[in-house]
Parts: structure tokens; C-alpha cells; sequence
């Protein structure tokens, strides 16, 4: 790194053009991590705020409620096992047309006993257990909602009031609402819910043999992290996020490369020149290469930093974004390897420049 | 013992759809500390012999004796090892790196050769003074003058005391004076530290300093009358 320091410290203006567009990829990238990450909480937090730590669900369901429908017999089965906190769950997506002032909304609506170990809140826990009525997600508060307010859920001719509001999250994109089981049943199924749900929530002690359990109730079991899988287009989203990061990284190492072949052409005598001095092909692509690193390295940072400050900036606003520094991390780490493996283009060019070429004489 | 040897050197280059003979089985020695100045007019293949005596290319025939030893059979490994060892060059135009003072243009080629950077710095140091240039030991090549690049030039190519020095027209692009004190120059370090040297150029100012001139033309060598000093 004998040249390569100096000529960093020297001849920087060489490496703004490239480390401008590698800060800006790092921009890109990181906003883009937060945006996934933004997704997965707007489509998943009220699946994550709950205390579970799998769900039973029927078979072959792929982890979507409304695939899953389960009855008593899973339930007993479930409640069976010992130390777990099992409860019932019924979920579904409704739209609540309001009888009062209040602004019609979409809800995923989850039924569960007013004694469920998924609520956690006592006053939660009383509301549910009085009159029918709704506890909603704290954000439709911020829309106008007031407590009081009713809705007809579902095209149900009973207007349900609104109770309270609790830090409930979304589930697919959609602001959650709870209910009590019985009344998410009557949405649900009318008069004919025979004690149908959609899901057993479990927190199951260590060492459980879910297998026999699960043959027992006739459920599939996914983990917490599983579960996420069946939000309305978290697959998608996810994959779609990934997908585009990973077009970043490649046209990221591409443009690396690029770069670097140039200033490799550029270099050519030079490197004659190191080779006539008795430089190695390796001692001069080890030079190159940590330069090229540290350009990377310090690009990536700086765009890196700037991406969270544009993600700090957007949190709270219109677009999901998220920060989360493993996130911010992984995605600054694959975008270093990616240019360092986009550096290595121009290795095969080094080894062929001959040392004569020095003197101006073509081999 | 002769410092460089050529024996019987053959090296053609593709001309169009021909093929043009540049050295047509050449022989030359040079002994420790003599100055052979070798002229002849562009593209006669001066700076192919050079590169060839260098051990930066091979030729087509022939053989390389440096201090003795035959490169002909040796691997490209061990061609690199004698010519880090034993050659020092000054090519045109000094060619020295722009990210680089003068120092440490002779401190790459320690780092090159693994020699530890206290052991570099100190010698560098006394080289640049030995050429004259210890007021410009931090100089960038931008800062320098033409003749300053070329005295660093020629400090490069001692400082892995070599036995064998080669100098691709050291004196081309500066004015008389200058190029009389770069090949006086040249040749005092040539004579002093037992140098097997050749120079090659166009001007005239290093053939007053020559034991030798030697003129390439048509592929062969022929002697030429020493140039008045």
C-alpha cells in the first residue's frame, strides 16, 4: 500500500468521480434497506407486538388466516399441553362503514377471549370483556377516530362502538382492531360460527413435542417469525426489496470495476514502471485492490451515514421506512464486498502489462 | 569479468506484413564502470536493446550476461530477482510518479525489494544528496524541475545498488547546459560506483562522457570516434 496511500492522500481528485457514485449507490442502498425494513414492520407489527411465540394453523394454510380456519378440537388439544398460554384467534380483513362523523376504515379485525394472554393491557382486558365493541390501533386516533365512534364491520347490521385505542400495530398494511371473539365470530360466520376461528396463538414452553401435538389438533405450527410470511404481500415486498438491492450490488461492483479497468489503462506505464523495479503482478494488484478498498470502505460510510439521515428524516411520514443499524450494517457491508469483487476486474489486464512497456517498448 | 554482457542478440518486430530485424545477432560487453554511449536514429531498436539488456523483455536469440551469469534459461522469477538486484534504470523523461516526492520515489523501490523503510529513508536521503538535490528531498515531480526529475531519476536507479545501469535518452527534452550536467552526471556515478553502463540517445552531450560510442543502425552495432570533451 506503499503507492496506494500516497496516491490517495496526493491524487484524490482521481477517486471523487468514483467515490461519488459509490456514496450515492450507499444512499440508495440504505434508504432502500430502510424502506424493506419499513415494509416488513408496516406489514407485520401487530403480529410482532403480540406475546406468541408460534401459531397453530390448518394445514397447508401457508401461514394465511384467512386459509386457516381451526375449531374446538384444536383448541382442547392445544390447551392441553402443559406451562403453555394458548388463546384462541379469529382474524380477517373488514371494512367499517361509520354511522357517526368519523371517516369509513379498513381494518384487520382479530377476535380474541377478553382473558387471551394476547392482550395485555387490563383496561384492554375489560373492554373486551363488556359490551361488543372495538379497540383500535392508536394511529386511527390520529385520523379523526374518537372513542364512541361506531361502525358497522363487515356489512354487519349491529354498529359496533369504539372502545379505546391501544398500540396495536398493522398487519398487512392495514391498521389492526381487536374485538372479542364471540363478536368477531358473529362478523365472521352470522349465527353459524359452531366456535370456529382462525388460529391457535400459543407461547409454549421449551422442549415441547409440537409434532404430536400438532397431530393431535390437526394444526401446522409456524414460528413467530413464519407466521409474518402470511401478510398480505410480505412475500412479495420482500422479495421485490431484495431483488432491487441486489440489482444495486451488481451494477455497484460493475461500476467499481469500471473505474478502476480505467484507471488501470490509465496507470499502464506506470505499473510497467513498478514491474521494472521488480514489482510482482501481486504486489501491484494488492496495491490497487486496497486502494480501491479504502475508496469503497470510506464512500460507503459517508453514503451509509447520509441514507440514515434521510431515513431519520422520513420515519414518522407517509413512507415506510425504518431504521435498523443491522440493516443499515449488512446492506454498507454487501455493497464494500460487492466493489472489492468489482476491483478485481481489472486484475487479468495487470498481470499482462509487461515491464518494458516502461521504456516506451511493446513486448 | 565483464558487468553486462550480449551475446549474439536477435530481435525482430512485425512491420506491416513483413517482419523488421532490428538487432541481427548483436554482441556487446560492457565492463564495471564503463560508459558505452549508444546512438542511432529512431526505431533502429536502441531502446529494444536496452529493454532486452534490462531483462525486461527476451529476445528472439541470444543471451544476457549479467555479472557473469546467463539469463538465457532462467525463469521470468529469476530474470525479475537479477534485475532487482543488479540493474538500475533511467528512462526518458525521468517517468517518475506525480503522487510521489522525490524521496519516496527511491523509497518505492526499497519497498519493492523489502528493504525496511528507516534503511530506505536514510539512503535515499544520501542519494538525493549525492545527485544534488537535498534541498528537494520533499519536492512532488510537479515541483521539480526538468533536470531536478532527471537527477531523481538517476538516484531511482542506484538505490538498489546495481552493478549494471542502463539510461533510455536521459538528456532528450532539456536544454544543452542541463543535459551536459545530467550525462556528466551519469557517467561520474558510472565511474565511480563501477557501473557497467550504456546510455542511449540522440544528443551529443553524453558521448563526451563516453569510453565508448557505439552506433545501431541496419541491426548491427558499429564503432563510432569518441566525441570531443
Amino acid at each position: 500500500m506503499f503507492l496506494a496511500l500516497r496516491d490517495l492522500h496526493r491524487s484524490w481528485r482521481r477517486f471523487v468521480l468514483v467515490g461519488t457514485v459509490v456514496a450515492l449507490v450507499a444512499v440508495l442502498s440504505t434508504v432502500l434497506a430502510g424502506l424493506a425494513d419499513g415494509l416488513v414492520r408496516d406489514g407485520t407489527s401487530g403480529l410482532r407486538a403480540l406475546p406468541y411465540s408460534d401459531l397453530a394453523m390448518q394445514p397447508g394454510s401457508q401461514a394465511v388466516f384467512s386459509r386457516s380456519t381451526l375449531g374446538p378440537r384444536a383448541l382442547a388439544a392445544w390447551e392441553g399441553v402443559p406451562g403453555a398460554r394458548v388463546s384462541p384467534v379469529g382474524v380477517s380483513f373488514v371494512n367499517a362503514a361509520s354511522t357517526t362523523k368519523a371517516p369509513s376504515i379498513d381494518l384487520a379485525l382479530f377476535g380474541v377471549p377478553a382473558d387471551s394472554f394476547l392482550v395485555r393491557r387490563p383496561d384492554a382486558r375489560a373492554a373486551l370483556a363488556g359490551r361488543p365493541g372495538l379497540v383500535l390501533s392508536s394511529e386511527l386516533a390520529k385520523q379523526g377516530v374518537r372513542v364512541g365512534d361506531r361502525f358497522r364491520v363487515g356489512g354487519s347490521d349491529v354498529a359496533l362502538p369504539v372502545l379505546g385505542f391501544t398500540f396495536a400495530g398493522s398487519y398487512g398494511h392495514v391498521p389492526i382492531a381487536f374485538t372479542s371473539l364471540p363478536a368477531w365470530q358473529s362478523i365472521a360466520f352470522g349465527s353459524d360460527a359452531r366456535g370456529r376461528f382462525s388460529a391457535v396463538a400459543l407461547d409454549l414452553p421449551g422442549h415441547v413435542d409440537a409434532a404430536a401435538v400438532n397431530q393431535r389438533a390437526g394444526t401446522e405450527l409456524k414460528s413467530k417469525r413464519a407466521s409474518y410470511d402470511g401478510s398480505p404481500g410480505f412475500t412479495a415486498e420482500s422479495l421485490t426489496m431484495t431483488l432491487i438491492r441486489g440489482f444495486l450490488l451488481v451494477i455497484s461492483g460493475l461500476i467499481v470495476g469500471a473505474f478502476f479497468t480505467v484507471l488501470t489503462v490509465q496507470r499502464t506505464r506506470q505499473i510497467g514502471l513498478l514491474k521494472a523495479m521488480g514489482a510482482s503482478s501481486g504486489y501491484v494488484i494488492r496495491d490497487g485492490l486496497g486502494q480501491m478498498t479504502l475508496v469503497v470502505l470510506g464512500a460507503t460510510t459517508v453514503g451509509a451515514a447520509i441514507g440514515v439521515g434521510l431515513i431519520t428524516l422520513l420515519e414518522g411520514g407517509a413512507a415506510p421506512v425504518a431504521l435498523q443499524a443491522s440493516s443499515v450494517l449488512g446492506s454498507a457491508t454487501l455493497l464494500v464486498v460487492a466493489g472489492i469483487v468489482g476491483s478485481m476486474v481489472p486484475f487479468r489486464r495487470i498481470t499482462k502489462v509487461e515491464p518494458a512497456i516502461a521504456l516506451g517498448v511493446e513486448a | 569479468m565483464s558487468g553486462l554482457e550480449l551475446v549474439g542478440l536477435h530481435i525482430a518486430v512485425p512491420d506491416g506484413e513483413h517482419t523488421r530485424i532490428l538487432l541481427d545477432g548483436v554482441d556487446l560487453s560492457v565492463a564495471a564502470g564503463e560508459v558505452v554511449v549508444l546512438t542511432g536514429s529512431s526505431g533502429s531498436g536502441k531502446s529494444s536493446l536496452l529493454a532486452v539488456a534490462g531483462l525486461l523483455r527476451r529476445p528472439a536469440a541470444g543471451d544476457v550476461l549479467v555479472g557473469g551469469t546467463s539469463t538465457e534459461h532462467l525463469s521470468e522469477r529469476r530474470r525479475t530477482l537479477l534485475r532487482k538486484q543488479h540493474i538500475g534504470i533511467v528512462y526518458q523523461s525521468a517517468n517518475l510518479i506525480p503522487s510521489l516526492t522525490a524521496r519516496e520515489q527511491l523509497e518505492l523501490v526499497a519497498h519493492v525489494n523489502g528493504v525496511k523503510r528507516r534503511v530506505a529513508r536514510d539512503r535515499a536521503a544520501q542519494l538525493l544528496t549525492s545527485v544534488g538535490l537535498v534541498h528537494r528531498l520533499d519536492a512532488l515531480p510537479g515541483q521539480l524541475s526538468g533536470g531536478e526529475r532527471q537527477r531523481v531519476g538517476i538516484a531511482r536507479a542506484l538505490m538498489s545498488e546495481p552493478s549494471v545501469l542502463l539510461a533510455d535518452e536521459p538528456t532528450a527534452s532539456l536544454d544543452p547546459d542541463l543535459a551536459a550536467d545530467i550525462a556528466a552526471l551519469i557517467a561520474d556515478e558510472a565511474h565511480r560506483r563501477e557501473l557497467a553502463t550504456i546510455i542511449v540517445t540522440h544528443d551529443d552531450a553524453p558521448g563526451r562522457h563516453a569510453d565508448r560510442t557505439l552506433h545501431l543502425a541496419a541491426g548491427a552495432l558499429t564503432e563510432r570516434p569518441p566525441v570531443a570533451s
